[in-house]
């Protein structure tokens, strides 16, 4: 019988059928938790990068508000929906006060695109806190983009030092080995092994910083 | 031959690594650090383990003209199921292996396994060869990642062992660095261990 034409026919059907009705049930009875792991994480981002801002209106320590998660995200984080702004984009308020800029940022890295979250001052031109959200790159080396050492090295750094500029609006930075000592606030230091990912951040943050301000130059957000 | 001669047989005398060279590309990967070279090594682990049971337990049944496209498909279902699982119940560590879990699937270890052992052997016997040739291959990356994360980080499963004196070597956390290792690895197998003589 397994010779017959059919039977491998017939048999593959029935392990594809098996297989694939096996894989849709567990991911169907995981989806739900899935998601709202990932929707927990993105928001907690988004409100750890502008927690130190929302602090200080109002006078409560970052950890107690990281803490009472989603009750603070609620109550300080809001999405905007500006006309024709091609990016996500929050704002985090205090007793009717904007205290921060949070924007969803994109870019590409060495083995795909990657995404972030980062917070701005509200003249858009000090960046406060910086967050990646998706990469792809590999892990050990380039993945290392999410190490704190890394992420924290932007934070408030001026970016955007000619912000009536029509080229290039951001500051310009230097790479340097991770072994080695910033000598200036220009200097920042690369993933050892990962120069061409450590390199794409930087390219990110720029290119999107000049869309935000190609933006906010003639429309509010 | 008996279930530990199996045993013994997969996880040293024909390790998949140092002996048959197989699954040498995420030796070579994921190496740079212990714990992705742990996780990784229980993933494969966990995957040849259920798809020989699977490939030995259908085996009488498997038409030889689809019965690799059979083993691939059982793979694969199974790494998928991996990585479902990692997703739901634990976030960190799927986040941590990130384009890994897919690569498994790629794994040649796997597909070697099956072939050359699940797809002629009993259920358990294919069970016991699926836990020795995953350990194996993990005792392989952990040893590689070990010297690589020491002399690469001055750390060992993420912890500082090595003080600010340390001068961390970037070639250690480069891909070449698993080339040497390993090659230097497989001529310290075959001469002390098998003692082939040049």
């Amino acid at each position: 019988m397994k010779d017959s034409f059919l039977y491998p026919i017939v048999f593959m059907l029935i392990m594809v059928v098996l297989f694939t009705g096996i894989l849709a049930v567990m991911f169907r009875f995981s989806e739900e938790k899935i998601r709202t792991y990932e929707d927990d994480t993105y928001q907690k981002k988004i409100l750890s990068t502008m927690v130190t801002q929302i602090a200080e209106a109002t006078e409560q320590s970052p950890d107690e508000i990281i803490a009472a998660y989603p009750e603070s995200f609620e109550q300080y984080v809001q999405q905007l929906k500006p006309d024709g702004f091609e990016r996500k984009v929050y704002q985090a308020v205090v007793d009717s006060a904007v205290v921060a800029y949070c924007f969803e940022i994109k870019g590409n890295g060495l083995w795909g695109s990657m995404s972030a979250l980062v917070s701005t001052s509200t003249d858009f031109r000090t960046i406060l806190n910086f967050a990646i959200v998706n990469q792809q790159e590999t892990p050990g080396l380039g993945a290392r983009i999410e190490e704190d050492w890394f992420l924290s090295q932007f934070q408030n750094i001026v970016f955007v030092v000619n912000p009536e500029s029509t080229e290039d609006v951001t500051q310009s930075y230097e790479f340097i080995s991770e072994s080695q000592k910033p000598e200036n606030d220009r200097q920042l230091k690369r993933v050892t092994g990962a120069t061409i990912t450590s390199d794409s951040v930087i390219k990110m943050l720029r290119a999107e910083f000049n869309y935000i301000y190609d933006y906010v130059r003639s429309k509010e957000l | 031959m008996t279930k530990k001669d199996i045993f013994i047989n997969a996880t040293f005398k024909d390790n998949s690594i140092w002996r048959q060279i197989l699954g040498i590309c995420s030796a070579l990967a994921v190496t740079n650090l212990m714990l992705n070279s742990l996780i990784m090594g229980l993933g494969v682990t966990f995957t040849l383990i259920m798809a020989n049971m699977t490939i030995s337990l259908i085996r009488n049944w498997t038409p030889r003209s689809v019965r690799m496209m059979v083993q691939v498909l059982i793979i694969a279902a199974y790494v998928i199921i991996v990585d479902i699982f990692l997703k739901a119940n634990m976030p960190l560590i799927s986040k941590q292996l990130g384009p890994y879990v897919g690569l498994i699937i790629t794994n040649c270890i796997l597909m070697g396994r099956a072939e050359a052992f699940a797809s002629k052997n009993k259920v358990f016997d294919s069970f016991v060869d699926g836990v020795g040739s995953g350990l194996g291959y993990t005792i392989v990356l952990l040893g590689i990642s070990f010297v690589r994360e020491l002399f690469g980080f001055g750390s060992i499963f993420g912890f500082k062992v090595l003080g600010s004196w340390w001068t961390n070597w970037s070639i250690m956390v480069m891909a070449p660095s698993a080339f040497f290792l390993l090659a230097m690895l497989i001529w310290g197998v075959n001469t002390y261990y098998y003692k082939v003589k040049a």
